[in-house]
């Protein structure tokens, strides 16, 4: 074989990323640096967008074959616990391992601040159609309301897989966000003396409750929406490895191994899904947009509805634990604790917030699960309009298609 | 899209309906729960052996100390201003 350097030194320069480098790409390798820098110096979630962010890095080198479409490649592998449900399911797990619904169950009644805050997730979803989203996508942007990273995740990538990335960078950066959106919503809809509401003390509740909690939730919550079963039923599997006392391995595991082995791969897998087709679009700035609505919305539909119970309890419930009903557990309790600590210090609203934010968690998920009994069964497929012209395509060339039948339908 | 901002508005309020629905029987689930299997205080721990006079009173006014200086800052407020008058052990 003739080795010819000018040949040779020709085909290392034309396989080299530089050359295919692309305006889009390179903006996207710059996403992916404020993404690292928002997660290390702003510690905006940084266990999610930290990952997040170097997958968009590694997917956006050309010719890293990283991208979550690239058949073949790491990422795609990992992406393929995404599209097939497996990731956000066993996050929820972990999250169920990680929460306590004592002070839930000692005062139930604060589950209507969890359904109450949901408002967020609907109002938003009528916003995105108004702004040209289909209903299947105005679900996936709706449900960042719930203020549920993996719910956001599960019900985009089941509905609107190709919104999936937009979806889960506003849906992570708004949560970490919590406290500086809350505050002066919660200030602006409650007044001095209802901030100074001091809660009863909450009854103690049997072990036994606790065990049979998640048990008695799976089945009148999956049986009513099977859709929500692979997210409640996973959120309960966790929590009973915590209460029933009996699986303590499986318990540490599910709170701390798992769910970091499983964060890693979801985030790097949603991170390999930001390419410049998929985020450089008009789409992604009305999706912030409506994210933050969704978020300010159901702050603000929570804490009316505390207003309402407070009237109708004769002032026993502060309003401020409303804005918990978003599931950002456990920092819109803290927020609504620090907010009613500074009307008054003596006040302790933690563990009476505690109760709406973890209703929350299941408020979204059945809120998910509603999108999936009116929608989980006539996903459109983007490219079905022409397959029957062109048979069965390669995986990259998808989102292409994708976007040209987006085009025809618009 | 007049016709699908209305199906949104439709979609919307079938589906707060539901959520509520299901989480009131939830609640509704839970409340029988709680009183089917009510909380019962678990048995008083057996006394222990004393210890000798002086050092359990150490012992007891240092935790007095304690709890006094973290409520004080806690509550934004003087340690003179409280006054810890029992501890007793559930």
């Amino acid at each position: 074989m003739e080795f010819s350097f000018g040949a040779s030194a020709t085909k290392i320069i034309t396989t080299t990323g530089f050359s295919s480098l692309g305006g889009g790409d390179a903006i996207m390798l710059l996403v992916a640096c404020v993404l690292l820098y928002l997660a290390i110096w702003k510690k905006f979630e940084p266990l999610l967008l930290l990952p997040m962010g170097f997958g968009c890095l590694l997917a956006n080198v050309p010719m890293s074959m990283m991208q979550s479409t690239d058949s073949g490649g790491l990422l795609n592998f990992f992406y393929q616990g995404v599209k097939h449900e497996i990731l956000p399911p066993l996050v929820f797990m972990g999250v169920g391992a990680l929460t306590d619904f004592g002070p839930l169950l000692a005062n139930p009644a604060t589950l209507l601040l969890g359904a109450a805050a949901q408002i967020g997730v609907y109002f938003t979803l009528v916003g995105a159609v108004y702004l040209g989203f289909n209903m299947h996508e105005a679900s996936a942007i709706g449900i960042i309301g719930g203020a549920d990273g993996p719910t956001s995740i599960f019900i985009a990538s089941k509905l609107a897989p190709h919104l999936l990335a937009p979806i889960a960078v506003a849906a992570y950066s708004y949560m970490s966000l919590v406290p500086l959106i809350q505050p002066p919503i919660m200030k602006f809809l409650t007044t001095e003396k209802e901030r100074k509401i001091k809660m009863e003390q909450l009854q103690p509740i049997s072990q036994t409750v606790k065990i049979v909690f998640p048990v008695v939730v799976t089945i009148v919550c999956c049986l009513m929406l099977p859709g929500v079963t692979p997210l409640l039923g996973m959120l309960m599997l966790g929590n009973l490895f915590r209460e029933s006392g009996v699986t303590a391995r499986l318990h540490e595991t599910a709170e701390t191994h798992l769910i970091n082995i499983v964060t890693i791969l979801l985030a790097l897998a949603v991170g390999s899904s930001m390419t410049a087709d998929s985020f450089l679009r008009i789409e992604t700035l009305k999706i912030i947009v409506l994210g933050l609505l969704a978020f300010s919305i159901a702050t603000a539909g929570g804490v009316i509805f505390g207003k309402i119970m407070c009237k109708m309890t004769g002032g026993r419930v502060n309003p401020l634990i409303g804005s918990a009903g978003v599931s950002a557990v456990p920092m819109a309790a803290r927020v609504s604790q620090k907010v009613g600590s500074d009307a008054d210090s003596s006040n302790f609203l933690l563990m009476h917030a505690m109760g709406p934010n973890v209703a929350g968690v299941i408020g979204s998920a059945v809120a998910a699960g509603v999108f999936i009994s009116l929608f989980g069964d006539t996903v459109p497929e983007p490219h079905a309009a022409i397959a029957n012209v062109i048979g069965t395509v390669e995986p990259g060339a998808k989102a292409a298609i994708a976007q040209v039948v987006g085009a025809l339908q618009h | 899209m007049e016709v699908s901002i209305s199906a949104a508005f439709n979609v919307s309020i079938l589906a707060m309906a539901v959520i509520f629905t299901v989480l009131a029987i939830l609640i509704f689930t839970i409340q029988v729960l709680v009183k089917l299997m009510p909380y019962t205080a678990p048995p008083a721990a057996p006394p222990r052996r004393q210890k000798t006079a002086t050092s359990a009173s150490n012992n007891q006014d240092d935790h007095v100390a304690a709890i006094t200086a973290t409520l004080a800052m806690h509550m934004g407020k003087s340690p003179n201003e409280f006054r810890i008058t029992n501890i007793s052990q559930r």
